[in-house]
Order: structure tokens, then sequence, then C-alpha cells
């Protein structure tokens, strides 16, 4: 008989049926009676001192029920403890175009829309900052972006991890340069939207786009000055999220706000304009890296600079740049390293958590320095990476733990499967191919706001129709956490799926789970739900060992029954089980809950509670692609991925999972950015902002490589995010393999390839005229 | 979006009675997906929406004496499925080009032609002519990797999004426009215009005006006609540069030749001298190359958009070989 | 501002609704028949989240104005089956993990359906053609093509009139 029933099979979304009728509901599809309209008031400037807000004119305008300015939420907040800096509406000065003034509910959108033009605000614009090299210049206090943040550092790290000197006095091969990343945002389908209901007993239900309902219903019990238990969060249906709403976003906010004033339910929707301003994305980054091999290709030492445009403020800032320096490592075996991080200020939006958080820009400069390196070394690429793998289980020189390694089996099945070996550097001049590899948390070791608390807690109820109820406060986003929840709840208690009902992310009815990011659901969540089940299996084994008349520990429950394992003729089934343990204790409910284990939790230096997770994914992936060489546009065919998931619990979500990252990275890699301009972005929409169409994304091949954690819930890892980063090297490597120069910033746009292949005629004729010998001699 | 009168005239002669003659006062309906973006963005904010949808006589691709008359309510997926556009296949090309198969099937002919600038500055509120509020000029020193290299010695630095506009005008064709005082016509290259003021249009038509019919001459069976697009993505977007080009090879050498880029002026670009290099030639890869060459030889490219000269350049080569090798 | 009084097909069923001129038909379905399966999620005509078929051809209702439409016959995701039962499309989404957040499955559905009424034998690349209207920032695509050829399996083995209209959707009527 096969070792599970219903984990590793491809099984669809529990709420697949939801989103395929329409029927689902999303949170601006919701309306309740009596609601009103919020719209929020944005600066137009991008750095100003505010001098007078007069709100008397809006507050006529029939139809009008609540304006709201920052006096009506004076409290500061932010995701993170030491980044308290954020406001619902500002009072002082704005720091960004679109930042928050005002807000009005109304009862229709159009009154809402006229009110705004009828609030006054008095602007004194102040000199503003964009570029994150020339803030961290600015030395007149009067102009810093937080008075409290010199020269406008958010924060900076330095880290030093084993004998960098000597490692670089070993190396016989260094390079280093410097790379570029540009801005990109999440651009999830769904803009999102908050319906704040005022309850007749003071009390506020807030139903939001979110994926983090417990940070969203602490903020709002902060800012609103409410007990936590007279707020309650319910997450609906969640249109896709990639970390842009893994914090408080300030419609959020401004709903509940406008809510309490009116004492009316009160619903906001961003515009996608809007969306693109609340941002929350990855950050414009400046990276410099330097690295040491030996001539056998062992590295040696790695020297990274990282400089990240954080915007006007803090968010996540700090865990992004950590992420950037601590996650350099637990990938390959790395004996000595140096990083410094600054998170800088800057009067634009903030940026954020966007999938592969902090990891995917400087793998991309890690990647690609490696690729340089193994040309140096006169190695192929893939052999370079064989030649620095890791032996798990390992601690990193900054402590990180690894646990599990699918990494070599990774490399050799897409080198396999993409026919490297036939097509490195033999392929036409114009078509190439390319490899990289990435990796990435299962979760973070430690939490945002640091307690000894369960991470997750998972309660289940089985009541007289032996019907399952899993209460869970994890957010399904569309990543299908709450199936695999289902799944690992039905293996343990062998019974059907659909007998499961799971109840998730309504913070009155569920317990605390702290969210959909970093990787953690799967991970964390799941090994709830397995000790949650465990737990009730107990309680049913026992009463059933009863009546069997034999001990516990020799049943077994599956396919809707328990039964002795070598008598599986003597059943009761599931109904039987439940009826039984009702009668013999009453009540039949089980808890479960998960903190990462003590080992996992990482050092003890400055910056060492990021990047510590109880177990690591692996990616490698090879890219094929063409280049035009006469226009410079680059065509993405063919990407092979393998992922090294631990175990798939559920092989379809699994692949959509690990599909959708190289997708993403795909349109970071070659048409993504955000373009900004004095502040203001020029192009806050779907149609200039470039994501990828069915037309452009390659054609994805996903390998599924399982690694079987020794913590993972039945051995499996993180699937969401840990291919991100390897899809743009990858392409990169293959550019270069097409047409011989190598595109370091980020887009790789026709405008970049060009010019390098320009510039690179230039010299191969300027070597010519200096020589005298004959270009084309190969690169 | 701002609140409108709505007007669904049933004859031309009640929509041009509906017609103000100042521009932003009332928009002209079509196809809808250019003029409601822009009104959601209150970048028009008109008081009256005259909708052309129930008059007739506007739709559909007729045969006439000289050619093709194609109505202006015709949609990009109806031109693209008529077996008599199939000797054009530099505009079904352009056709296929106007991304998405959604915004085929409701995008028209005219709507092509009139639509606005996709400028970020104009779309932003800046303006068709970009200024701040100082009024200086916001192109040249901002981010004008997109804009004119072409046409571009100001105030206008956008550049045309007509699809249609660089194929048709290669073709030969003309329009017809019906005002308050009767119709006129004028061929389609003298239909789009380089503004000089704020307030004024990139295109002929006056504000109490409606674009009525194309119309496209008869093809020679000599006729060889090709567009080439260059794109950053291949959907959803407008292209960086593209080329149309139309000519007549006779015993194997090339006469009466028009070529006409696009998206990198202000109007379709007639390379005139370009086609001019090719009367009487054979088309080599060589002279096609020449004529690229020789198309984008006064370019003035702006700080960030020197890579749209060879985007050209290679566009027109392209395109001339593509309809040397068949292209009718 | 003055409402216009509008006659829609909707979903095999006439309805009379009073619009201002200004409302777009993707919130006259949404707002005022209640049918909030067809999304918002661009405002430019970019994404498809709000496609819906009128009169059997996938267009845009966020740039389409509701007054522009009367007398239309427009079928939306809640349309294509009768209530409780799937269309072979939505089966095949279902299924094969074409729906994972879910927010663009009913433009893709729609746009689907409209490819298979007019192909019932797309290759790969006229499904990428049909399905380029349509942006899905989850998947990478690569499940939704499985989706769609999973739904084109499902649908030849329906009789053809059951599933093909959106009218018969509605019952013997």
């Amino acid at each position: 008989m096969a070792e599970f029933s219903i984990i590793g099979k491809p099984l669809p979304m529990t709420d697949a049926r939801a989103k395929v009728t329409g029927l689902g509901k999303y949170a601006d599809d919701l309306v309740v009676p009596g609601m009103l309209f919020g719209k929020i008031l944005h600066s137009p400037y991008p750095h100003a001192h505010i001098r007078r807000i007069d709100t008397t004119r809006a507050e006529a305008l029939p139809g009008v029920k609540a304006v709201a300015t920052g006096r009506d939420a004076p409290h500061p907040y932010g995701i993170l403890p030491i980044g308290h800096d954020e406001r619902v509406f500002q009072t002082d000065k704005v720091r960004y175009i679109g930042d928050n003034v005002a807000a009005v509910a109304a009862t229709s959108l159009e009154v809402a829309e006229q009110a705004l033009a009828l609030i006054d605000v008095e602007y004194e614009p102040l000199p503003a900052v964009f570029d994150p090299l020339a803030a961290m210049q600015v030395e007149n206090p009067e102009h810093w972006i937080h008075s409290n943040k010199p020269r406008n550092i958010e924060k900076e790290y330095h880290h030093v991890f084993g004998d960098v000197e000597q490692g670089f006095a070993e190396a016989e091969i260094i390079h280093a340069e410097r790379f570029y990343a540009g801005e990109v945002t999440h651009a999830a389908m769904e803009p999102h939207a908050t319906l704040a209901v005022w309850e007749p007993d003071g009390r506020l239900t807030v139903y939001s786009s979110t994926q983090v309902p417990y940070y969203l219903q602490r903020t709002l019990s902060n800012v609103c000055e409410m007990p936590m238990s007279h707020i309650r969060v319910v997450k609906p249906l969640v249109g896709g999220g990639f970390g842009g709403k893994s914090e408080v976003i300030p419609l959020e906010v401004a709903a509940a706000v406008l809510a309490k004033k009116a004492r009316r339910p009160v619903k906001i929707t961003y515009t996608r304009e809007e969306v693109f301003y609340a941002h929350r994305g990855r950050p414009i980054s400046y990276m410099d890296l330097k690295v040491g091999i030996t001539r056998e290709g062992r590295i040696t030492a790695v020297e990274a600079r990282m400089v990240q445009d954080g915007g006007a403020y803090c968010g996540y800032g700090p865990v992004t740049v950590l992420y950037s320096g601590n996650l350099l490592h637990a990938i390959y075996d790395i004996p000595a390293a140096r990083y410094d991080g600054y998170r800088v200020l800057t009067n634009k939006p903030a940026c954020g958590a966007m999938r592969g958080h902090g990891t995917v820009n400087m793998r991309f400069a890690f990647e690609c320095l490696l690729d340089v390196l193994a040309e140096k070394a006169g190695l192929d690429p893939v052999e370079l990476r064989r030649r620095n793998l890791l032996r798990a289980p390992c601690i990193t020189a900054n402590q990180l733990r690894v646990t599990s390694y699918g990494l070599p089996e990774c490399i050799e099945r897409v080198v396999e499967r993409s026919g490297w070996t036939a097509k490195r550097g033999k392929l036409p001049f114009g078509r190439g191919i390319g490899m990289a590899c990435s990796h990435y948390v299962s979760g973070a070791a430690n939490p945002i706001i640091r307690s000894n608390m369960p991470h997750t807690t998972v309660h289940i109820k089985v009541d007289r129709d032996a019907g399952i109820t899993v209460y869970t406060g994890a957010s399904e986003i569309g990543q299908g956490s709450d199936t695999i929840q289902v799944q690992i709840v039905a293996e343990v208690l062998g019974v059907r799926p659909e007998r499961i009902r799971l109840v998730a992310a309504d913070t009155e009815l569920t317990p605390v789970d702290l969210g959909s990011y970093s990787s953690r659901v799967t991970f964390m969540a799941g090994n709830a739900c397995l000790e949650a089940a465990r737990n009730l299996r107990a309680q049913l084994f026992d009463a059933v060992a009863k009546k069997l008349d034999c001990g516990p520990e020799v049943l077994e429950a599956r396919d809707e029954r328990i039964f002795p394992r070598h008598d599986r003729e003597r059943a009761l089934s599931f109904e039987e089980a439940v009826a039984a343990a009702l009668e013999a204790q009453g009540a039949l409910v089980a808890k479960g809950t998960y903190a990462p284990p003590e080992e996992a939790r990482g050092g003890t230096f400055k910056g060492a509670g990021v990047g510590p997770s109880p177990a690591y994914s692996y990616s490698a992936q090879t890219a094929e692609v063409s280049v035009d060489p006469e226009t410079g546009q680059l065509t993405v065919h063919r990407i092979v991925v393998a992922h090294d998931c631990g175990r798939a619990l559920n092989p379809l979500t699994v692949e959509g999972q690990v599909e959708g990252s190289v997708y993403m990275g795909f349109g970071q890699a070659v048409q993504e950015e955000m373009i900004w301009r004095n502040g203001r972005l020029m192009n806050p929409s779907l149609l200039e902002y470039r994501i990828p169409t069915t037309l452009e994304t390659p054609l994805i091949e996903s390998i599924i490589v399982e690694s079987h954690d020794p913590e993972g819930p039945f051995g499996a890892k993180e699937a969401g995010e840990g291919s991100l980063a390897a899809t743009l090297p990858a392409i990169a490597s293959a550019v270069y393999d097409a047409v011989g120069v190598r595109i370091h910033s980020l887009p790789i746009t026709p405008e970049k390839i060009l010019a390098a292949l320009q510039e690179k005629r230039r010299q191969a004729a300027s070597q010519t005229r200096n020589s005298g010998t004959h270009p084309g001699g190969g690169s | 979006m701002q609140a409108f009168e709505y007007a669904e005239p049933k004859t031309l002669k009640e929509a041009l009675g509906l017609l103000s003659s100042r521009w932003g006062e009332t928009e002209i309906l079509a196809g809808g997906t250019d003029l409601l973006s822009l009104m959601k963005n209150y970048v028009a904010t008109p008081r009256r929406v005259v909708n052309l949808k129930s008059i007739a006589e506007l739709r559909g691709v007729a045969e006439t004496s000289e050619g093709l008359r194609i109505g202006a309510l015709t949609t990009v997926q109806e031109l693209l499925e008529d077996r008599r556009l199939a000797r054009f296949p530099a505009l079904t090309a352009a056709a296929q080009g106007i991304t998405s198969p959604q915004i085929r099937n409701m995008g028209t002919i005219g709507g092509d032609l009139c639509q606005r600038p996709r400028c970020w500055y104009f779309r932003n509120g800046f303006g068709l002519l970009a200024r701040d509020a100082q009024g200086r000029a916001l192109v040249p020193e901002g981010d004008n990797r997109y804009h004119a290299i072409l046409g571009n010695d100001g105030p206008a630095y956008f550049v045309s999004a007509s699809s249609f506009g660089p194929p048709l005008i290669a073709l030969g064709a003309r329009v017809r426009i019906a005002g308050p005082n009767g119709t006129r016509e004028m061929p389609l290259s003298e239909f789009f215009v380089i503004p000089k003021n704020e307030g004024e249009r990139e295109i002929a038509l006056h504000p109490n005006e409606i674009l009525t019919d194309v119309f496209l001459p008869a093809a020679a069976s000599e006729l060889r006609n090709a567009t080439y697009e260059v794109r950053q993505r291949e959907f959803l977007d407008w292209p960086l540069a593209t080329a149309s080009v139309a000519l007549e090879l006779r015993e194997g050498t090339v006469r009466r030749a028009s070529i006409v880029l696009g998206h990198v002026a202000p109007i379709p670009w007639q390379a005139g001298a370009a086609a001019a290099l090719l009367d009487g030639k054979a088309l080599t890869e060589d002279l096609a190359d020449q004529a690229g060459e020789q198309a984008v030889a006064a370019a003035k490219p702006l700080s960030k958009n020197r890579y749209k000269v060879q985007l050209a350049r290679v566009a027109v080569k392209r395109a001339l070989l593509a309809a040397a090798q068949g292209g009718a | 501002m003055e409402k216009i009084l509008l006659k829609l097909c909707v979903n095999g069923e006439t309805c009379q609704v009073a619009v201002p001129p200004n409302k777009l038909l993707l919130d006259v379905l949404r707002e005022d028949l209640g049918l909030t399966g067809s999304k918002r999620g661009c405002d430019d005509s970019s994404c498809g989240c709000c496609a819906v078929l009128i009169d059997g051809t996938p267009m845009l209702s966020c740039v389409a104005l509701a007054a522009s439409y009367a007398g239309a016959e427009i079928t939306t995701v809640e349309g294509l089956a009768p209530p409780g039962e799937l269309h072979p499309v939505q089966e095949g989404f279902a299924v094969s993990g074409g729906a994972q957040c879910g927010y663009c499955t009913p433009g893709f559905l729609i746009a689907t359906k409209a490819l298979l009424d007019r192909n019932p034998q797309p290759t790969l690349e006229e499904i990428r053609e049909a399905l380029s209207s349509n942006l899905c920032r989850c998947t990478g695509y690569m499940q939704i093509y499985e989706s769609v050829r999973l739904a084109l399996e499902r649908w030849q083995q329906v009789p053809r009139t059951a599933a093909a209209s959106p009218t018969a959707a509605q019952g013997s009527q």
C-alpha cells in the first residue's frame, strides 16, 4: 500500500469551485446595507510641510458623512516594532507623491471624489531626494525625510563572517562588479479593498484583502484605540498578494477610521493607480559584489555592498536589506563573507516585501558573477556550482542551519532535461542557454514581534455527524494553503478531504497565525495542523482501542476507517469512531501549534534575526533565449526549473507555485520596471508597467525534487518563492551565451542589449586597429 | 469619471449637431477603449459624449470604383476578417499588432486614427505638450525613452500612437471628414499634424467634425507592401518603432515606393528620401539597409531614446525585405 | 445626472436598469445586477478581468459604457452554466490549477469559452493568442493551458447544445 492516501495527490484547490463560478467573494465584492464609499486624498508633492488642512467645504457637501484627517488617528504604526514611522494621514509633512492626507466617506463614489476636491490643503514644498545614493549625502537635517534618520539612512548593517582578507588572499581569481536592479512591484490582479463595518455594539468588523489579518488587527487596535477583541478582521478571498498585502496598507486603516467616525460601514477600493503608489514592492538596488575563487573553482571569499532605495517609510525595509546579506549564505559553501547593507529613505512610496523578499536582486548579482568567474576559470557554469555545494546538515558561516539540501539533484535534473551539455556555447549566434540557482526560507524562524509564543495555532473540532472543522488563522491568498491544510488533516485522520470544513483567517473564530509571508504557511501552519490532527487522532484511537479491545498504538486511520494494523477487517468506520469518542470523553477537540526550534533561530549578532528558517528550499534553472542582434529584442523560449520543496504535499499546487515564481522572475528580468521621475511614477498602469502576457511568457517545465526535510510536515518545505530569483540570472547568462554581452542591469531591455553590442563591436574594432589581429575568434 | 450628457444619434447630421466647436467640451465615442481610460483619469472631461454606434453608414467595408471605402466604425477584427484586405498585408499586420484580441473586437479604425498619444506626461495630466506649472517642457529633461526621435524640434515630443496611420499613408489612403458645412477629403498624410500650442490636437479634425471614411486605393498587381514592428513586449503594448512600406515591383525594380515610420514622431513619419533611394533599383538587402539608414538620417534622439534610431532603421530594412519577398 | 432606462439581456434573463450615462457596463453588472463574478483589475483595458461576452464576442466591460449596450445579449461567468453545475471550461480550470487566486479566472473563462466556440481544436499557439487579452499574475500560464486542454476534452464529452449556448444554460425555458 502507498505510504500516503491524500498527501502527494494533485487535488484541486478546495475553493476552486467558488473561483470558477464567479461566486466566491473578494473584498470589493462585499456590500452591506448603508455602506458608504471612501476615497483618500493623496499628496501632489514629493516632500512638503503641511501648513493647513481645511475640511469645512468638503464636510458641507451633501452626501458626505465623514471626513478624516490625522487628528482622528494620531498613533504611528508600522509593520516592524523598530519602524513605527507611518500615520494613516499626515499632519505635519508629506513624504512622497501619493502620501495620504485625508479621507472622505460619502453616499457615493462620485460624491466622495467631489469632496476630495473641496479639501483645502496648504503645502510648503521642501527639497526632495529621489536617488538613494544622493539621499545618503543630504547633510541638512531640515531636509531629512525623517528627522530622526540622519542622512536618510533608515538602517545599515555591517557583517563579517570568517576571515575575508585571508579568503581573498587565497583566491586565485577575483572578480568584482556593480549591478543594478530597477524597481518592480507585485501587481496582484486584485486591487486592494477594505470594508470596515461599525457594529451597533461599538465593535468593528473589517473585511480586507490582506495577507496578515493578525497584524492588521493589532494595528487597528492601536490606531483606533480599541481593544483587539473589539476588532474582528476577516480575510475574504484574496486576489493575489506576493507581499503587496503583507503589511498594513493605508486604505485598511483609513476605512476603519472613517467607519468609526461615521458610525457606518465604509468601503475603500484602490484604483490601479493607487495600487501602484501604495507599492511596497522590490526596491531599486545598487550592488557591488566581489567574489574570489581558487583555480579549481572553490569560493574563498565574498564581499557585498547593497544600497536599497526604500522610499519614504520604513515598512519591512530593514528585513529586506538583511535578507540580501544573510541569504548570500545557505546555498553554496562560503567560508568568509563581508556584507555592508544600507536601507535608504527617498521621497517615493515605501518599498517592502515582494516574493523572494530581499534575496532576488542580490542573487541576480551573485549568480551573474559566478557566470563570469566560471568563464575565467575555464569551467562550465554548472561545474562551478557543483564545486561549491554545501554538505547538509550543516551550519553556515553566519549561523544558518541547513537541514535538507536538494540543490545537487536540482542542478543535475535541469542539466539533463534542458540538454545543457549539448547546448551551452554550442548554439548558433543569437541563441543561447544559461543557468542559475536560488533558494529561500520556509518561514522566518523569528517572528516580526519577538516572543516565545507559537507562530501559528490550529484548532480542530469534530461533532456528532463526524464532520471535521479546522480553525486556522493561516491566510489563503491563492497559493493553496487552505487545500494543503485540509490534505494534512485528512491524511492523519484517514478521511476524505470533503469531510473537512476549513474556517480560516477570521480573527474572531480562528487562533493566531502570523500571516502569509516568508513562505511560512505550509511549513508552520502545516506542522500545527499535523500536531492538532495527531492529537485528535489519539483521542479517537483511545476510544476505538477500548471498543476493539486492543492497544491504541496498533491502530491506523485510513480510507474513512480505523483498524488494527494487522487485522484490517476489525474496523470501525470514522463515524463510529467519532461516536465512541464522544461517548467516552464528551467534546472532541484538539489543538496544534508550531514554533521553530531554538536551534533554527540563528545567531546573536545585530541583524541575525532575519534569514534563519527551520528549512530552506532550493532551485536550479536553465533558460533558453534568442536575441535579435540588430534590435536587441530578447525572447525567452523555455525555462526548465527544478525545485526542492522537501516533499510535494500537492504536486499540482507546487508546480503552480514554482511556475508562478519563474513567471514573476521572468517579468522582472526582461520587461517590468517602475519608472520614476521626480517622485512621480511614469507608468502607473498595467498597460505601461509591462507584466508578461501569454505571448511573451516562456514555456516553463517544472521538476519537483524531494529532499524530505526532517522537520517539515511530511518532509515538506516551501514552494512559492524560492524559484523566482534564479530565473533572472539564468536569462542573463543565456543572453551572454547568445550574443556575448553581459547585462548586469535589470530589466534586460532591447536598449541595454543594443548598447552593449555596440560597445562590444567598438572594442573589437579598436582591438583590431591596435593589434592588427582578426576579430571574431569567439567570445 | 465626470458626469456627462449621453447622446446616441441615429444619423450623421444629428451627430454633427451635437458636437461643440471647442475641444474638450464634447467627445466622440466609438469603440471606447481609449476614450474611457482618458475619462476615468480625468484627462478627458467632456460634458457631452456622442456615441456613433447607431449610425449605420459609418460601418463596414465597401468596394468603390477606385478601391475600398472603410467606414470609420469598422472594428479592427472586422478588418482582419475581411478577405478584400488580404492584398494589404501592411494593413493587416498593423491590425494584428493592435493588442489585445478583445481590444480588436471593440476598437475601430477611426478610433485608431484619432486615439490620443500614449505619452506618459500627457496621461499623467501634464498636457499634450507636457509642460510643468512654469511652462517648462518636461520631455527633453525627463524620461523620454519612448518619445520622438524625428519631428521633435518641439514643442511636441510625443509619438503618434496610431497603428493604421503608417500603413494607410504608405498605401496612399485618403479620409473623408464630415462637418457642419459639409464634407471634406484629404490624404491621410495631411490628417496628422504636429501641434504647436497646448489646446491643439495632433489631428486635422476640428472639434465639431467626424471622421467618416477611409478610402484605400485599389492595389495594382505589382503592389508589394508590408509593416514591420519592433516591440519590447509582444502584447498589450504599443510598438517601439514600426515601418510600413508600399512599392511597385516591375521586372525586378522598385517604382513608386513609400516608406512611413510609426511611433517615432508626433505624426506617422514619411521617409521620402529613403523611398526615393529605391526608385528604379533592384531591392537587395544592401539597398534595404541603405534605405533604413537614410530613413533615420535626420533623427535627433533625445537624452534617453537613441536606441530607437537603430530600431527604426531595422524596421525599415525588414519591412522592405518582407514586402519584396511576397508582401501582397 | 439624469438616468437612462436600459434594457439588457444578461445570462439569458432580460432586465431593466436605470443608470447614469457615465456608468460602466462592469459596474452595472456588479452593482445593479449583483453579478460580482466579473472583476475590476486595471481600469484601462489591459487585464481582461472584466471580460464578458457581448452578443457572443468577448469584450472588456470596464471600458464600455453600459448605455452603449442597450439591448445587447451579455454573458458573464455566472451564466456559463446553470446554478450548481459547471461548464466544461469551468471544470477544466477548477481541476488543472488554472485558478490560483481566482481573480483573473472569470475573464479567462470567458476568453476560453469564446475561443472554443469558434475553434474547437485550438493549437497551443492559438490558445496563447486567444488568451493574450487576459493577465494572470499567479500561474505563469502553464496550468491555464492545461486547463484549456482539459476543458476541451470534457467539452467533447458533453452534447454541444447543452454547453454551448448561454440561454440553454439557464434551463429548459
